[in-house]
């Protein structure tokens, strides 16, 4: 009695590990409540968003189509791989095995970049059909695997039998070994669906812009925040992903073993036809719509991931007439290396002040021509072109987009004293309560300002005592994190965080109780700006856009959406809320504070410094 | 040659570097019951299956019906094989199984129906039509396999071992109802087999192969009684092969005796082998037999006792209904009739065909 109670304790714990975080997901996607934190009530609100979402839907079909084709491409060579092992010796085909399974175990991510340096050397264009070829290669094995032990239980002599009764080579194989292995081949190829399914670094590093995954699409949209949609959609894949491995481990039981009647008979092969035709269908259809797409008249924009309102871009193309072609990117370290291998060619980006000091260091940029950009000389404010000459010498590469600060944002029911100082961080009254940010410029910046240092310093003496600083107040810090400062502060998680001012402003609507401040010591003032790189395609497309970017009216939508300050002076005009207009968190007078700086390029010595430093911090 | 249905002129055959077959002649008549019998890896079943076309010669010709079919594909030969393991279609139901090949031939669906009705009859499994292969014994999948291959209606059945899986009474009721078949159905047959005693009990003509060569052709008795060398004579029952001298005709010394027999001549004091049934062995009073020897071994066998008796240096195997216990000082005794003479292997060829098991 003991031993079984034991027992199915054991079990359950077993499976409240396994899929307590899944139930966690799935509950969450039903909360009618925006922050984690709370339960708001029952709700479908988000699954209906999703589905009304046109980018998750876009790559739900991306997804699928690519899932299919590949899929049905992969079990065709694969299975005819089977059949030519099934022929070969002994030792070629246990050789030729084990070359087959080691995609299976090689990291993907070495699969995922190994397939980009290929095609990057090939000069294939990174799209729809570089993310299939992937898919394909790493489901070959997937199916190989399912197929040949059916194979190998295969009697030799049914074909031969086969033969000898009249039936031709092709008759043999249809009508005699097809119908022995078609549960292998089918189980093989829903494996290979589902991991197609599920794929995200091969596809990460083999997709081309202006295409997603469902994967890579959340990943792209979690930048600014886990939505409740995302809860919805992972959910639906979870499930997706779960029916399709029951069917995979069910087929082989399936089989008939006694009688069967002629009419079930026929009920399965008329559900097979059915099954292929919608795949030939849904084939057809994605192949039409993907000749469709292959306009001339277009522009690859590459931004961060909810930097700019959609609608905007609905604007943009009606007016112009231009396709835009959109894809999103979650830091400049993740967009650089795009870029610089040139297996996307984008015609607009929008890196932060480093980077693209960065990029004009390494040739990656074109000069911009500002007559074809009137609203971007008129509108941008002339101090913000001062502000960008720092890492853009006589404004030749870029038009700024949005600037900010980055400060304390702190709760008013936590906090009780004044905060104007980076040291509150280090106060232990508010040990566990407090927030950095993940990231190792942004975690120096407050450990060198708070010395009073440069934070674009390469002193070592000025490092080790930042350093030593942030090794002090570890023991303090709730968590380092990017984007969920915003989500914990607005939740009441934490009393203090470091975090942008653009974010600011949003949590502030969420949570009135949040109050940002610049502290006294300087901070970092950071532009992002559009630019256009050498490799760009469209430039004149590209000059178009950015000019629509600067137009008043849609420079405002694109700061209502997204609450990072503009450097559009024009469009802070039309701003009416008096409030807002006149923040002093969306614009502040900068010539108030001290020490302000922006972040310099510094070489990949000093990168190489700072992370070795920081990993130092983080390690102690 | 009359009557010759298939023809196998000059076959070689060999597998990388191993030769299987050398130089093989062999006609098989029409309405023959023909067994190839031999020890794994003599050859036999590649003769089989360069008959059906799954292999092709190195070199030869195949003459089937006065046609050459060498090179002819396996589905385009009017001759059916029967397989070891009955290669059913596991997929297909009886009747499927059984129309296969009149469905590629397009026969009409009224024409199929008859002939599986009638497989059926003929090998006693009516109204399996709807069954599936596995639902079925050994016994009943190997007899569907016949069916399947004799609605085609072909001039010349290939059987490859089609009894070896199954278990010993169930080989025997078989090997009957093959017969049975053969004389129903008036076609010839090709028979691959290891076992001698379903040669035995089936065949119109035996061959003999051993190593890619043909040791001896003849009927069952003929084989039995009269094998031409010791491999023969070894593979076919149990047998006391004993060097010996042939002194003269219808004269030979065996382990120091001499013996009377009836075969004349192999010439005077010649090294020969002989071979003695081991039920033609006769054990007497000491002072009777023709050499003496003492009872070293006793198995009761059934029907008969077997036993092993040492004399003159030789372990003589003997079957007797006359018990002899462990320790007898016995007589042996052998009637000339049934002391078979043989020449002694004289090339290197011949001797690598003797005995080895």
């Amino acid at each position: 009695m003991m031993r079984n109670a034991a027992r199915k304790i054991y079990i359950f714990l077993i499976f409240i590990f396994l899929y307590a975080p899944i139930i966690a997901l799935i509950v969450l996607s039903f909360n009618a409540s925006r922050t984690r934190a709370k339960w708001g009530g029952f709700t479908l609100k988000w699954y209906g968003e999703l589905f009304q979402n046109k980018v998750i839907l876009q790559a739900l079909w991306n997804t699928l189509a690519i899932a299919l084709l590949s899929a049905l491409i992969a079990t065709v060579i694969g299975t005819i791989a089977c059949i030519s092992m099934q022929g070969m010796k002994r030792r070629n085909r246990t050789i030729l095995m084990g070359i087959t399974n080691i995609p299976m175990l090689n990291a993907e991510i070495v699969t995922g970049i190994s397939l980009m340096l290929l095609f990057i050397s090939l000069g294939i264009k990174f799209g729809f059909m570089t993310i299939l070829l992937a898919h394909i290669t790493f489901n070959i094995p997937y199916v190989i695997l399912s197929v040949m032990p059916r194979m190998k239980q295969l009697n030799p002599s049914t074909y031969e039998a086969a033969l000898d009764l009249g039936a031709s080579h092709m008759q043999a194989f249809f009508k005699v070994v097809f119908p022995d292995i078609l549960p292998g081949i089918l189980s093989g190829s829903l494996m290979a669906f589902t991991m197609s399914l599920d794929d995200f670094i091969i596809t990460h590093f083999t997709k081309g812009p202006g295409i997603d995954t469902l994967s890579t699409k959340i990943y792209t949209e979690v930048k600014k925040g886990i939505k409740p949609e995302m809860y919805a959609l992972s959910s639906l894949i979870f499930i997706t992903v779960l029916i399709l491995l029951i069917l995979v481990n069910c087929t082989p039981k399936t089989e008939p073993k006694k009688e069967i009647t002629e009419r079930s008979k026929n009920s399965s092969k008329k559900w097979i036809a059915a099954v292929v035709c919608v795949i030939l269908c849904i084939v057809a259809v994605f192949g039409f719509s993907t000749f469709k797409s292959n306009q001339s008249n277009e522009v690859y924009v590459f931004n961060w991931g909810e930097y700019i309102d959609p609608e905007v871009l609905v604007m943009f193309e009606e007016e112009t007439g231009i396709k835009v072609i959109y894809d999103e990117y979650e830091t400049n370290e993740i967009m650089y290396p795009k870029v610089e291998a040139g297996t996307s060619a984008y015609d607009v980006i929008c890196p932060s002040d480093y980077m693209i000091q960065k990029m004009i260091e390494n040739d990656l940029l074109q000069e911009l021509d500002f007559d074809n950009m009137p609203n971007a000389v008129a509108n941008i404010g002339a101090q913000y072109y001062e502000q960008s000459a720092a890492f853009d010498p006589g404004n030749k590469y870029c038009v700024p987009y949005c600037w900010g600060t980055v400060g304390i944002l702190y709760n008013k029911t936590m906090v009780e004293e004044p905060v104007d100082s980076w040291s509150i961080l280090w106060d232990e009254k508010y040990a566990n309560n407090i927030l950095m940010q993940d990231s190792v410029r942004d975690a120096f910046m407050v450990g060198l300002k708070l010395n009073g240092f440069s934070m674009n310093t390469l002193n070592e003496n000025e490092l080790q005592i930042a350093k030593e600083a942030l090794i002090k107040q570890k023991p303090l810090v709730q968590a380092y994190v990017v984007d969920q400062v915003r989500d914990k502060m607005i939740g009441g998680e934490a009393a203090l965080g470091v975090i942008y001012s653009g974010e600011a402003i949003y949590t502030q609507q969420e949570n009135a109780d949040l109050e940002y401040v610049i502290p006294k010591e300087g901070t970092n003032v950071w532009i992002d700006g559009w630019v256009v790189p050498k490799n760009a395609p469209n430039k004149k497309n590209a000059e178009i856009f950015i000019d629509y970017m600067c137009r008043e009216d849609i420079a405002l939508m694109n700061f209502e959406y997204i609450t990072y300050s503009t450097p559009n002076e024009a469009a802070r005009a039309l701003i009416e809320d008096e409030e807002i207009r006149n923040s002093s968190i969306a614009f502040p007078d900068l010539s108030q504070y001290q020490n302000l700086e922006t972040f310099n390029y510094l070489g990949e010595d000093g990168d190489e410094l700072y992370n070795s430093l920081w990993k130092e911090a983080m390690s102690y | 040659m009359k009557n010759a249905l298939v023809n196998l002129v000059n076959i070689t055959k060999s597998f990388g570097d191993q030769m299987i077959l050398d130089d093989l002649n062999l006609y098989i008549r029409e309405n023959e019951f023909l067994t190839l019998l031999g020890p794994s890896g003599c050859g036999k079943t590649t003769t089989l299956r360069i008959l059906g076309g799954f292999e092709t010669p190195d070199k030869g010709q195949v003459i089937f019906d006065g046609k050459d079919i060498t090179n002819l594909p396996p589905n385009k030969r009017n001759l059916n094989t029967v397989f070891q393991k009955y290669a059913l279609f596991t997929h297909m139901t009886i009747a499927e199984n059984i129309a296969f090949g009149l469905k590629i031939k397009n026969k009409s669906k009224t024409y199929i129906d008859d002939k599986i009705k009638y497989a059926l009859k003929l090998v006693n499994l009516d109204g399996y039509e709807n069954r599936m292969p596995d639902s079925l014994s050994g016994g009943q999948q190997q007899r569907i396999a016949i069916a399947r291959a004799i609605v085609n209606e072909p001039k010349l059945l290939l059987l490859d071992e089609p009894l070896g899986a199954l278990d010993l009474k169930l080989r025997q009721d078989m090997q009957y109802e093959l017969i049975r078949l053969k004389n129903e159905l008036g076609i010839t047959f090709i028979y691959v087999t290891h076992d001698q005693e379903e040669a035995l009990t089936m065949s119109d003509t035996i061959v003999v192969m051993n190593q890619g060569y043909i040791q001896q052709i003849g009927t069952p008795e003929n084989i039995y009684n009269e094998p031409e060398n010791a491999f023969v004579a070894d593979f076919i029952g149990d047998s006391n092969i004993i060097g010996a001298t042939m002194i003269q005709d219808r004269l030979v010394e065996i382990l120091g005796a001499r013996f009377a027999c009836v075969d004349e001549g192999f010439g005077t004091n010649k090294p020969v082998d002989v071979v003695i049934r081991p039920e033609d062995v006769e054990l007497v009073a000491p002072e009777e037999g023709t050499i003496q020897g003492t009872v070293t071994h006793l198995i009761f066998k059934g029907v008969h006792y077997e036993m092993e008796v040492e004399a003159n240096g030789y372990e003589w195997l003997v079957q007797s209904t006359r018990m002899c216990p462990v320790g007898t000082h016995v007589g042996i005794k052998v009637d000339p009739f049934n002391i078979q003479i043989m020449n002694k292997p004289e090339s290197e060829d011949e001797e690598a065909v003797g005995v080895n098991e």
